[in-house]
């Protein structure tokens, strides 16, 4: 069973935890040409490696952001959010 | 039956989340854990009952307490509606039920902390309080039934 | 005994390849690059060696000649998908797959099984009278059968599911078969081999050469090669080689696991595909019965197995066939699933002149090898997208036109 630590709650079993994808800066709306904002819409960072991911601990609803390898399957690191909401 | 059930969904209870639900909570009078994911008594005078902090800033308070919850909401606290499935789980067999439904190891949990954990059972979202040899379960009512009915199953098979 | 076998006997080495020519060196140029020797890969090749003369192509794959998802999906062929792009599509594919077999002089055990997608709810059955209504416009068999047909399809099935999720009926798609897969992979190379196509396996791509916009060369790990075209076909792998070009498209990869049972005697003639279980199931002529379930829930770019996967997998094959409980698991696998958005392919050109893309095939590529071997070698050899594909090709994010092909993966997506 892979472990993963919820900031919160403590190390749970992966099943316990809803994936959110990698983390991706919103260009401003009002400002981002169409292709920009396609770019930022549907497209992703699909190459391997260190992402900063959001994962949720479903049960108790935390999100918090995971680092993750994502070619070795590793969690390196869990914290919680610290940006503006 | 070697795990007994109890079913207290009937019990008042109410909760609040929000930045200022913590020191709301203490202008009720209300007794309220520093730690998150911990639970105090509200025994004596309070009248029964127990209030739980779940994560940094949200609370359960179950017992006849719960009622001051329904006062005004002051400015950073919100309501939680709690229609809860509330269980109390009891007997020999009880931690191997557990282990076969949840992957949280109950034996290894130090219950003079007052651990409130939240977790899931068999795929529930789900909230625990180990307190003595019972096991406290609160969940989403809308899979209460299942939720009972699995739990009872797989019981009678562990019997 | 015919008289050529004699020199097998009396040879010190063996004298022909028993599948493939194998070369030593890398050429310094060819005319087509296909990166990935999978199914699609040698399946463009072939194609571009039969139908295009085009015989100065080379195929390049970092592991083994279908080693890739062409050897680790669960071989179902079937063309009852949703939007007309995709039902087009896929049915040319099936029309192609029943005579491979001639073609290559090589049993593929194609094995025409009729497919079920069973429906436990309201919303299901809706959806598939919409899917059959779809098929039928276009000339497919697929209609609308209630539980009654199932079960004597599949006699050992419990309708009710454990009481949990009853079946209301399902989508019956009679042309469903499945094939052996890594026979596909091995027909298409050998043919492309005997018209003069070289097959390199154990050749990484390092990076591609762009000058101007076009490509001009492919570096791998024994060497660069020059060549103005490549095709990219490496499914899981694609967003590291469009890295190398700086092409941004939204695949994702996850993880879609599988496992088979220990053989046992013939009893399920069916595929079975159920949304609401997330499984499906099907009996190889082995005796094996392959299952699957839905996509891991996260990104990860290897092929590793979990142990949640077949204990959630088994419990919902026991709701179906309770029967199956002493049944054996004998081994499971994980494949990288190059996901779209739409649940459709991208295919065809991309910014990069000279470079082409098929790609985002996710859980549903293996149906659709031999129709993307013929379209992909016919685009490169005419630099133009071929017209069954331009429904798929990597402008339609841009322009915010999906697809929108939920039909195409057989469980909950």
């Amino acid at each position: 069973m892979k472990i993963m630590t919820c900031p919160i709650n403590g190390p749970r079993a992966i099943t316990e935890f809803a994936y959110g994808g990698e983390i991706r800066p919103m260009p401003d709306p009002a400002a981002a040409s169409d292709d920009q904002w396609a770019d930022y819409v549907f497209n992703r960072n699909g190459a391997p490696g260190v992402k900063q991911e959001w994962w949720c601990h479903t049960p108790s609803n935390t999100w918090f952001v995971a680092e993750r390898d994502t070619e070795r399957d590793a969690i390196l690191r869990t914290y919680l959010y610290t940006g503006e909401a | 039956m070697s795990v007994q059930f109890q079913d207290l969904s009937t019990t008042p209870r109410a909760g609040v989340k929000g930045p200022g639900a913590a020191e709301w909570l203490k202008q009720l009078g209300l007794p309220v854990p520093d730690v998150p994911n911990t639970w105090l008594p509200l025994g004596g005078a309070l009248g029964g009952g127990l209030i739980a902090r779940l994560g940094n800033t949200e609370f359960l308070v179950e017992g006849p307490e719960s009622v001051k919850l329904a006062a005004p909401i002051s400015h950073g606290v919100y309501p939680v509606l709690r229609q809860d499935t509330a269980l109390v789980l009891k007997g020999a067999r009880l931690n191997d039920l557990l282990l076969e439904t949840c992957s949280v190891n109950f034996l290894a949990i130090n219950r003079t902390t007052r651990p409130a954990l939240l977790t899931s059972i068999v795929g529930v979202g789900v909230t625990a309080i180990p307190d003595g040899d019972e096991l406290r379960l609160w969940c989403d009512s809308t899979y209460g039934e299942w939720f009972l009915d699995t739990l009872r199953t797989i019981a009678a098979e562990l019997a | 005994m015919p008289w050529r076998l004699l020199r097998f006997a009396l040879a010190q080495k063996h004298p022909e390849p028993r599948m493939f020519t194998r070369h030593d060196e890398l050429k310094s140029a060819y005319d087509v690059v296909i990166i990935g020797a999978g199914g699609h890969g040698l399946a463009a090749a072939y194609y571009l060696a039969r139908d295009h003369g085009i015989t100065n192509v080379c195929v390049l794959e970092k592991g083994y000649i279908g080693g890739g998802n062409t050897g680790r999906n669960t071989t179902i062929i079937r063309s009852n998908y949703l939007t007309p792009e995709g039902v087009k599509f896929y049915d040319e594919s099936v029309r192609l797959w029943q005579d491979l077999s001639q073609d290559f002089d090589l049993n593929l055990f194609y094995s025409n099984r009729g497919h079920f997608t069973l429906a436990h709810t309201d919303a299901a059955m809706r959806t598939s009278r919409w899917r059959a209504e779809v098929n039928k416009h276009y000339g497919i068999e697929s209609e609308v059968v209630g539980p009654d047909f199932v079960k004597k399809a599949a006699p050992m099935i419990d309708l009710s599911c454990g009481g949990h999720a009853p079946i209301m009926g399902g989508l019956y798609h009679a042309p469903g078969a499945v094939a052996r897969h890594d026979a596909v992979a091995w027909g298409y190379g050998r043919g492309a081999d005997m018209r003069g196509v070289e097959i390199h396996q154990r050749t990484e791509v390092t990076g591609i050469d762009v000058v101007g916009g076009k490509v001009t060369g492919v570096q791998t790990s024994r060497g660069r090669i020059a060549t103005n075209k490549v095709l990219c076909a490496v499914a899981g792998s694609t967003p590291r080689i469009l890295k190398m070009i700086d092409v941004r498209t939204p695949l994702y990869i996850h993880p879609l696991q599988a496992m088979v049972s220990e053989p046992v005697k013939p009893w399920l003639d069916p595929i079975l595909v159920s949304g609401s279980l997330h499984i499906y199931i099907s009996q190889s002529s082995r005796g094996e019965l392959v299952m699957g379930a839905s996509l891991d829930p996260y990104e990860v770019h290897s092929t590793r197995s979990t142990l949640d996967f077949p204990e959630g997998l088994s419990a919902h094959m026991l709701d179906m066939f309770p029967f199956l409980s002493n049944v054996k698991v004998m081994r499971q696998w994980a494949g990288m699933a190059d996901m779209t958005p739409d649940f459709a392919p991208i295919m065809g050109k991309t910014p990069v002149e000279g470079f082409y893309l098929d790609a985002g095939w996710g859980t549903w590529g293996f149906k659709a090898t031999p129709v993307c071997g013929k379209t992909m070698s016919w685009t490169v050899a005419n630099d133009r997208n071929h017209e069954l594909i331009t429904g798929f090709t990597l402008d339609r994010f841009r322009d915010y036109a999906l697809t929108g092909e939920k039909g195409a993966a057989s469980v909950g997506h």
